[in-house]
């Protein structure tokens, strides 16, 4: 239909449009191509040639060579514990919170929503202190232990949104049936809710893995010890220590960077739809 | 009815109720049965902490010396940061540009992107997927990436400028005054207008193609059904995208933090760095907390539209 009556000008303005996409897609592919270029050359030749040319020799040994002076197997270690620590735990505490919100009916059930909902515009800034003297108190201080409380908590909002939306239009003849053979509420929810959930949960565990891997904030305040740190942590420490060994330092960007963008690529089309989908409701 | 009749039945009714009455009471908890861990979790982790916050800023107090230690100051931490602290003004000033370009500069370019990109095309897919990667992305590592794009020796963009004979241009991006901040930026956009234009997205597959057709039937130039329906058509979308562009952008941290470190002279500082700084470098605990409690003020004032518009779904 609109290829009928695009008039010249009309295919003009879609061609100036291709241009100006392709241009921009080039824009944003640059840093990828820029880091890669650095990461995979000696520094010598980075100073001599600059970045744009092809290294004079590829080195791949920057990739170990960053790996183990930055002692990444401790960050990745530590990141990774905590993604299965926290994603699943998380993903069930705010299922359970979900299903009264979306499937029963009572007193202040609207208000406890909206309490959580505020939790999506808390800064985590107005959290840390206090976070900070609770963890010493508790004793889990300056370890692994201490981010999984926070983290749940301000992965919480979110995750009850999608999960309670996602419920609402599960049909209530499904509950009513099972109440009727005398399935207990506890039962409706593993065995009925949850696995019909697996879409949805599914989304959410890839979006929770990428910002646990990705935080900094409250890792940056909550944890000193060099055993205890993350990787965005981990990398920060690995800039202070090899600020001026650009094609090192390049190296450890790309290693802390390639499990995310690995995540991305192949499960994308759950991600984006998710992300997209959950937002508008 | 007799009377004996009533006494024979009474109990057998008394005991049936009683169960009715165990049963109704059960059914009245069961939802907070269910929410229970959530609350808790929540309760402890946010919204406790968050009061404890509010209660320490009214006091001067180094994060570090026992509770006891904390000495009462009243509303002294907010007039400081209002009137005496140039640099906490100098951060809301940037956290107010920073915002602003927010609303304006991803939320432009992700219409733009997402309009141009609508469709299934292995193109339209591969090109989308090019815009969303670096969102992404750990911050911390963006912020690593461009700190070496913007190196002033050896980085991407001094050597692109030399090479195009635009040497002159060439600096140290983030070791100046006036460039720090735009640079900073533009980082931020690289960054994030991946998802505004997933939102813009996702709004645009509600607005049926019908009426495109009509309209283009009826002779609408296409400005035209750009701005009388796909641009009223996402007004949902709009309220979303620019309440989190107004949100995050004073929530912003991690880009300034590991980009400029709030320098040169502490001029790109944003409330967020500098609530950072002062509670945990300077141990200014009790004025951090109210520089915290400010950006928190701010933010859930800008958000009630949009957590409005979510409870709403």
């Amino acid at each position: 239909m609109d290829n009928i009556v695009a008039s010249f000008a009309e295919r003009r303005t879609d061609f100036v449009i291709k241009l100006l996409l392709v241009g921009i897609a080039v824009f944003w592919l640059m840093p990828f191509v820029v880091i890669f270029l650095t990461a995979i050359r000696s520094q010598g030749d980075m100073i001599r040639n600059g970045i744009f040319s092809w290294p004079e020799e590829l080195r791949w040994d920057n990739f170990v060579a960053a790996w183990d002076t930055g002692r990444f197997n401790i960050y990745f270690r530590n990141s990774l514990f905590l993604i299965l620590v926290k994603v699943p735990l998380g993903l069930l505490i705010a299922s359970l919170a979900a299903y009264p919100l979306a499937k029963m009916k009572f007193r202040g059930s609207d208000t406890v929503f909206i309490l959580f909902l505020v939790g999506l515009a808390v800064p985590i800034q107005v959290t840390l202190q206090p976070l900070l003297i609770m963890m010493s108190s508790l004793g889990i201080a300056n370890t692994l232990w201490a981010l999984i409380p926070p983290y749940l908590a301000f992965g919480l909002p979110f995750q009850i949104f999608v999960m309670r939306g996602f419920f609402r239009i599960l049909p209530n003849e499904l509950i009513e049936a099972a109440r009727m053979d005398g399935a207990s509420e506890t039962s409706i929810f593993f065995r009925i809710m949850l696995p019909l959930s697996l879409p949805p949960l599914a989304t959410l565990a890839i979006i929770d893995t990428l910002a646990t891997w990705n935080e900094f904030l409250i890792a940056l305040v909550l944890i000193s010890a060099n055993s205890s740190r993350t990787v965005p942590i981990g990398l920060m420490q690995f800039q202070g220590q090899y600020q001026s060994q650009f094609t090192l330092l390049m190296a450890g960007v790309l290693i802390s960077i390639i499990p995310v963008l690995l995540i991305f690529l192949f499960l994308q089309r759950y991600f984006v739809a998710g992300l997209a989908g959950s937002v508008k409701g | 009815m007799t009377l004996a009749e009533t006494t024979a039945t009474r109990p057998r009714v008394r005991r049936r109720s009683a169960a009715a009455e165990r049963a109704r009471r059960f059914a009245a908890i069961r939802p907070w049965l269910f929410l229970a861990p959530a609350l808790l979790v929540y309760g402890g982790f946010l919204v406790l902490p968050m009061l404890f916050t509010l209660y320490t800023s009214f006091y001067s107090w180094d994060g570090i010396s026992p509770l006891a230690n904390m000495t009462w100051v009243g509303l002294e931490n907010y007039v400081r940061a209002f009137t005496a602290d140039t640099v906490a003004r100098r951060a809301f000033v940037n956290n107010l540009f920073w915002t602003a370009g927010a609303v304006i500069i991803p939320t432009i370019i992700g219409l733009f992107l997402a309009i141009a990109l609508n469709g299934v095309a292995a193109v339209n897919r591969a090109l989308r997927t090019i815009y969303y990667a670096p969102a992404v992305l750990p911050l911390v590592a963006v912020g690593l990436i461009w700190g070496w794009m913007y190196n002033p020796n050896f980085g991407a963009v001094n050597l692109f400028l030399r090479e195009i004979g635009l040497g002159h241009w060439a600096g140290g991006w983030l070791s100046s005054h006036t460039m720090a901040l735009p640079a900073t930026f533009i980082t931020f956009v690289w960054s994030s207008v991946g998802f505004p234009m997933i939102l813009y997205l996702a709004g645009l597959q509600t607005i049926p193609r019908e009426l495109y057709e009509a309209a283009r039937i009826d002779g609408a130039s296409r400005w035209h059904c750009f701005r009388f329906i796909t641009l009223p058509g996402l007004v949902e979308t709009h309220v979303i995208v620019l309440s989190l562009a107004v949100i995050n952008g004073f929530k912003v941290f991690d880009l300034i933090y590991t980009m400029t470190y709030g320098g040169p002279g502490r001029s790109t500082h944003v409330l967020g760095t500098w609530m950072y700084f002062q509670a945990f470098q300077f141990h200014n605990a009790g004025y951090g907390a109210a520089l915290a409690w400010i950006i928190a003020a701010i933010v859930l004032v800008v958000a009630v539209p949009y957590i409005r518009r979510m409870s709403r779904s």
